[in-house]
């Protein structure tokens, strides 16, 4: 059974890139021993030096370019969820849910299939994705892929029956790549997640709604005085006291 | 209202903060009539625990009047007076279905920290650092209650809050510890630590049909409150080794089961003890298993370890293959506070039990400072603190 992740011919362009990824220690050893072979040859001059010197240079090249080289991640999550899976198939593909228990994510309709996964404006920097669904079956699987290969990814949300009568078994496989590894990285310390933590979260929600019929959350309780750190953190992660204010009613006490 | 927040290591105080609001339909806003200070709250205390803030409000022993509910609150109404668990459940998940509440999948929204250090998160719990939920706790004027209808428990008319508190966290508990010893007639158990959990896992063991109970402290009064509950006493300081005290004691076989009642801030002298201590101190080692050892040491052949005794982190030099060795059978985890309270109430009803004999101190919520370090260093015969949110401190 294949299923179509790859929505790339639609658009004429290039698959996912099948060029593997360097790690940046890598990089970092590639132009490290660039710049000391270059370094050598150039000292010392004469027929080995020129040789070292191109060798070297060679090198640098690589360790720059392999820091171009596109950021590649998987995602691998589960969960067992107790309901049955045509349920939690009808549930989960239906876009009106998504608000409920995605997290981090918004996800707009932008027509047939075709969706807009935004991650809101953090630092002022407009994060969207375009993302179409690529293959579904109900009550077995939806796959997804980016239309766009500034930030390729592409995914498939498995259902199956869980051993016993423990209900569904949901799994989600994802991949996806950047084509700067700096920038990546730094999307993810701008946003404060990284695309495992959404994946996890929002199926954790996903089973809390299903389950519990609420996610759980301490947004809004009291709490004494933070001190110095607390107030850093506030200042850190960008939370206003306002942001978490509920109604409170004065109750006797105090 | 007023509430008792973690300031720091060896800091706690009463802040004055907001009063806690309905955030999830199935919350309730209970007012708090007594609530009291555990062992674990100790842990809090001495800084053992991590991702704890200053500011964060203790306490997850407690009960209390409903006074405001969620719109998708079915079984409480407004003026029932009830028992909070201290474990947070969601009574749907495959754990709490198959009586594992202190399991539950679906209460912790700060899951990704414990799977972190766990791999896996069990149930919140109240006031109990953020990793196990980041839930505000119950020493108190109010607290908010999620998912009420499963976990509060009501409480008949004529019963005084003091005999019911327990039923909260330590009663359950020192039951299912020694429930786990899978007691059979005839059998005889030690108990290592006579604090209050000790103290009601005594009683439990002969409400289980126990007929011996060997309890084991070094504290004069806890040791005297275990002979009050039919127990055999045995202060280890009087004791070269302890293990062959034990077996003495019990004709060379070693006890049946034996319940670790200690946890992880286990007092002891020696080298094992000293080395405990310094791996503590420099944080290389969260635990102090002094105790844990020796239970594994003294059981019978074939015989239960019951754990109930807080542990957190990797322990080590742990006798296993002593263990092993000998076939024991290990039993642990947090109490499944919603199997019991029902049942136990029920004994506290029919007189069958009074728990408030564990109580020592009786005090204000603004003498809780004092209160946790009088506890602590179990001056002044301390054993059981219980707090009045409500009551006014007597004047110095």
């Amino acid at each position: 059974m294949t299923i179509t992740t790859n929505v790339a011919p639609k658009y004429h362009e290039k698959e996912f890139s099948r060029r593997p990824a360097t790690s940046t220690h890598e990089a970092i050893l590639t132009l490290a021993t660039g710049t000391v072979l270059a370094g050598l040859g150039l000292w010392r001059r004469g027929w080995l030096g020129t040789t070292l010197a191109a060798g070297g240079s060679y090198l640098l090249y690589c360790g720059v370019r392999d820091f171009h080289r596109p950021y590649q991640g998987r995602v691998r999550v589960g969960f067992t969820i107790a309901k049955d899976p045509q349920e939690v198939y009808d549930f989960a593909s239906n876009p009106q849910n998504w608000a409920r228990f995605m997290h981090a994510v918004q996800v707009k309709n932008r027509g047939e299939s075709k969706f807009a996964l935004s991650m809101g404006k953090p630092a002022g920097i407009d994060l969207e994705s375009n993302v179409e669904i690529t293959d579904q079956k109900s009550g077995e699987y939806i796959a997804w892929a980016s239309a766009e290969q500034m930030f390729e990814h592409r995914g498939v949300i498995h259902f199956k029956k869980a051993p016993g009568d423990r209900g569904t078994e949901v799994a989600v496989a994802a991949e996806y790549k950047a084509p700067a590894g700096p920038i990546a990285k730094a999307l993810t310390s701008l946003v404060g997640w990284d695309p495992e933590q959404v994946v996890r979260e929002s199926l954790r929600h996903l089973k809390q709604l299903l389950e519990a019929g609420e996610i759980p959350t301490t947004t809004g309780q009291p709490a004494g005085g933070r001190g110095v750190r607390g107030a850093a953190m506030r200042v850190m992660f960008r939370e206003g006291p306002s942001e978490d204010a509920v109604e409170q009613n004065r109750m006797a006490g105090d | 209202m007023k509430a008792l927040c973690w300031q720091g290591r060896t800091k706690v105080g009463v802040e004055h903060v907001d009063d806690p609001s309905i955030l999830n339909p199935r919350d309730a806003i209970i007012r708090i009539t007594r609530t009291a200070i555990c062992g674990s709250d100790l842990h809090l205390y001495d800084g053992y625990i991590p991702t704890m803030e200053p500011g964060d409000i203790l306490g997850h022993e407690f009960m209390g009047e409903v006074v405001d509910t969620g719109s998708e609150v079915k079984k409480l109404k407004n003026g029932d007076r009830v028992i909070v668990p201290f474990t947070i459940s969601c009574g749907q998940c495959y754990f709490c279905k198959n009586q594992l509440w202190s399991a539950c999948d679906n209460t912790n929204p700060n899951a990704w920290m414990c799977e972190k250090m766990y791999g896996f998160s069990a149930s919140a719990l109240f006031g109990y650092s953020h990793m196990m939920g980041g839930y505000a706790g119950g020493q108190a004027q109010f607290a908010r209650v999620p998912f009420a209808d499963v976990g509060c428990l009501p409480v008949p008319e004529g019963v005084e809050d003091e005999k019911v508190l327990f039923l909260s966290d330590i009663f359950p508990t020192g039951y299912m510890a020694a429930e786990n010893c899978d007691i059979k007639p005839g059998h005889v158990v030690a108990i290592w630590g006579c604090g209050p959990v000790g103290q009601f896992a005594i009683r439990s063991a002969f409400l289980l049909g126990a007929e011996r109970v060997i309890a084991i402290d070094r504290f004069p009064e806890r040791l005297k409150m275990a002979r009050a509950g039919g127990a055999e006493i045995l202060n280890y300081q009087e004791v070269d080794d302890l293990v062959e005290e034990l077996k003495w004691m019990t004709g060379g076989r070693g006890p049946d089961a034996g319940i670790d009642a200690v946890g992880l801030e286990g007092h002891g002298v020696g080298m094992m003890a000293a080395y405990d201590y310094s791996k503590q101190r420099m944080k290389v080692g969260f635990d102090r298993p002094l105790v844990l050892r020796q239970v594994i040491r003294a059981c019978r052949k074939g015989g239960t370890v019951s754990i109930p005794g807080l542990y957190g982190g990797i322990l080590d030099k742990m006798p296993f293959g002593a263990g092993f060795n000998k076939g024991l059978i290990f039993k642990m985890g947090q109490t499944h506070m919603h199997r019991y309270m029902a049942p136990l109430l029920k004994r506290v009803h029919d007189g069958e039990i009074d728990p408030s004999f564990v109580i020592t101190h009786r005090l204000s919520l603004d003498e809780a400072p004092e209160a946790y370090k009088t506890f602590r260093d179990k001056q002044d015969e301390c054993i059981k603190v219980v707090l009045d949110p409500w009551r006014e401190a007597k004047a110095a």
